[in-house]
């Protein structure tokens, strides 16, 4: 933690105590979700901590104080004296511009259906910030009927089942144990326990049909599966394609460019490589960034490439140049 | 006492102590009576001499306290308005503390929680991380929820961080700009007004310098770092980012296009999703705000996407089309 963060803990940390009069490490650490030691190291710099007090010497009325075998045998919090801080602090006005533009971009999922709780929320953040929210706002997210029906499915214990437009084209029935929904920016997914493929995928929202949840009850649990932090996981079988990306452009291209890839500094354009499961996705990604991205090697990655767009562009023979 | 090295007192037990006492102060503390008596200065107090450091590192603990929206400020003395060493600092307790009608029920904490998420990388992590502690102290245990979200506002953008700053400070920036056509890209003074997510991608609704117009830029189209100019602006009356949402959904609604899919595409799939989209059979009439951005993502979709108009579009994407299957020839 930064010091302003840890600042901000111990001006949390305080109020918090006070409150609850006594209570463990323990159950600190997991309120807050910091480790138990930090929760010590920081009782034991509050209990040395206060004001210069009427005497400017930190006189021992002046200090924090806690119960220290209780502390110490027992790993329990008791503050048996406080000074100057009763209450908990207001938000900043970037991190209450934080949470209101975060639930701006939530507002299409199912829990926030009731839109005159989540007004009333975000004003509330308002007046409990110490200035005016920065203006920040975020697009609403997409109303999908899919997410509901992936709620619904989770509720009940079945499975979801929905037709699938996988990236190489072919479309198929599956059957999946919902496990999380995740999202990046625009762009949505449901990580589920495939029983087609028999391991953990990821599906686009937007290349789901026909959803329907189904009767039979899943059989992996969200809490049995560990799922990566990342949305795409590379793998062995991926394929391994030198690019060439204008250096304005290559942001766009982050996502595919694993960690760790030589990057050449061309003029105005960097060379790296990319990876994709297959050039049926890499079609796509170079199409629409038309100029900007071009495949060097290997030659089938470039010939995959210039079939596709060839076929695009022959869909308007006959226009005028 | 013994004269101890303030490098032994860490950061954050300096700055909390200087939180406590300017909370507990009445009438304020000077400079010299904080540099002298609060635990974390008091150790590198030089009562005669230069404390011209301690004094440095004091301005930048004051403004990393501001940043945390702790209310410091600044009294002047009555008897001597102009004498500096005369200020009293302190933080006014009802300015600082959470008004006590507010609270979070377990439902409100969850969609806070949820909330909080979305910024786990990158801008505004910190911001959130530490809206997160606050509202955590406020004791209420989240309701688990039914079902597990991962969401992600990401910001590749590396303009947001400054340009988000310089709106804090209501500050004129400088940067370059490059639109698409454009052989070269121009110089724009702007006075940001808002930072707004819209489609996936940030913009930045500013007022240009001298001809006071609005304009609306795409973050990932400034290609130059943004200078900060130390010219302000007075912060404006109302809400800018409802209002620069409002512009783009207006821009959104007014162009349409009208395109065939090949059916069962992956074209087909995605685009009938797109907000507002209206199918008629194996034609859809869809929505966009940027036309190069729209033949960018439909020149993508190769010989799954047939543009019927507006006849720009159609344009746009044709010769992005064979632009890739020429850049892509055989050598």
């Amino acid at each position: 933690m930064h010091a302003q963060e840890k600042l901000t803990f111990l001006l949390s940390l305080v109020p918090f105590l006070i409150e609850r009069e006594r209570v463990s490490v323990d159950e600190v650490a997991e309120h807050f979700a910091v480790d138990p030691e930090q929760i010590r190291d920081a009782v034991r710099l509050i209990a040395v901590s206060g004001v210069p007090g009427e005497t400017n010497t930190y006189q021992y009325e002046d200090l924090f104080d806690i119960a220290w075998d209780d502390f110490e045998d027992n790993d329990q919090i008791v503050l048996t004296n406080h000074v100057a801080l009763d209450d908990s602090p207001r938000f900043s006005a970037r991190e209450a511009a934080a949470l209101i533009a975060g639930l701006q971009y939530l507002s299409s999922l199912p829990e926030n259906a009731d839109r005159a709780a989540v007004a009333s929320l975000m004003t509330k953040l308002s007046r409990g910030a110490s200035a005016n929210p920065s203006p920040l706002a975020v697009e609403p997210t997409e109303s999908d009927v899919t997410l509901g029906l992936i709620r619904e499915s989770v509720a009940a214990g079945t499975q979801l089942e929905f037709d699938y437009l996988g990236a190489r084209g072919t479309r198929e029935r599956r059957r999946v144990d919902p496990l999380r929904v995740e999202s990046m920016d625009a762009d949505w997914y449901l990580r589920g326990w495939d029983h087609l493929r028999g391991a953990v995928r990821t599906f686009r929202l937007d290349r789901i049909s026909d959803p329907r949840v189904s009767d039979t009850p899943i059989s992996h649990h969200a809490a049995d599966v560990t799922l990566p932090d990342t949305l795409f996981e590379s793998s062995s079988d991926d394929l391994v394609v030198t690019v060439d990306v204008a250096n304005s452009a290559a942001a766009l291209l982050a996502d595919y460019i694993p960690d760790g890839a030589v990057r050449v500094q061309l003029e105005g354009r960097v060379r790296t490589t990319v990876r994709v499961s297959h050039y049926h996705g890499l079609k796509r990604l170079i199409g629409s960034m038309p100029g900007v991205a071009t495949v060097v090697e290997p030659a089938e990655a470039r010939r995959v490439v210039a079939e596709w767009a060839a076929a695009g562009a022959a869909r308007y023979e006959g226009d005028a140049s | 006492m013994s004269l101890e090295n303030s490098a032994k007192v860490p950061v954050e037990e300096r700055l909390f102590s200087l939180v406590l006492a300017l909370l507990a102060t009445e009438n304020g503390l000077t400079k010299t009576e904080i540099l002298s008596t609060v635990q974390g200065y008091r150790q590198d107090f030089a009562h005669t001499g230069d404390n011209a450091n301690l004094e440095r590192k004091f301005e930048r603990d004051k403004d990393d306290i501001r940043e945390l929206g702790v209310p410091l400020e600044t009294v002047q003395s009555p008897g001597d308005p102009g004498n500096n060493q005369n200020l009293r600092y302190r933080i006014p307790r009802g300015d600082y503390e959470l008004p006590t009608d507010i609270a979070f029920s377990p439902e409100e904490t969850t969609l806070l929680n949820l909330a909080a998420m979305v910024w786990r990388e990158g801008s505004l992590s910190a911001e959130s991380r530490r809206a997160l502690l606050k509202l955590r102290s406020l004791g209420v245990s989240a309701d688990e929820p039914v079902l597990g979200y991962a969401p992600r506002l990401r910001v590749r953008d590396v303009a947001f961080d400054p340009l988000n700053a310089a709106l804090g400070r209501g500050a004129y920036v400088r940067f370059s700009y490059l639109k698409p056509g454009e052989a070269e890209a121009r110089v724009r003074t702007v006075a940001p007004l808002a930072l707004v997510q819209h489609q996936g991608r940030w913009h930045l609704s500013a007022e240009e310098e001298g001809s006071g117009i609005r304009k609306t830029f795409l973050l990932r189209r400034i290609v130059s770092r943004i200078a900060t100019t130390g010219k302000t602006f007075p912060a404006p009356a109302a809400d800018e980012s409802a209002r620069a949402l409002r512009e783009l959904e207006e821009v959104w609604n007014a162009h349409t296009a009208v395109v065939e899919v090949e059916p069962g595409s992956d074209a087909e799939t995605r685009l009938r999703k797109r907000r507002g989209t209206v199918v008629d059979g194996g034609t859809l009439r869809l929505h966009y705000s940027d036309i190069n951005i729209f033949a960018d993502e439909l020149a993508g979709f190769g010989p799954e996407v047939l543009v019927g108009s507006p006849p720009e579009l159609r344009a746009a994407v044709r010769e992005r089309l064979i632009r890739t299957a020429v850049d892509h020839a055989q050598a």
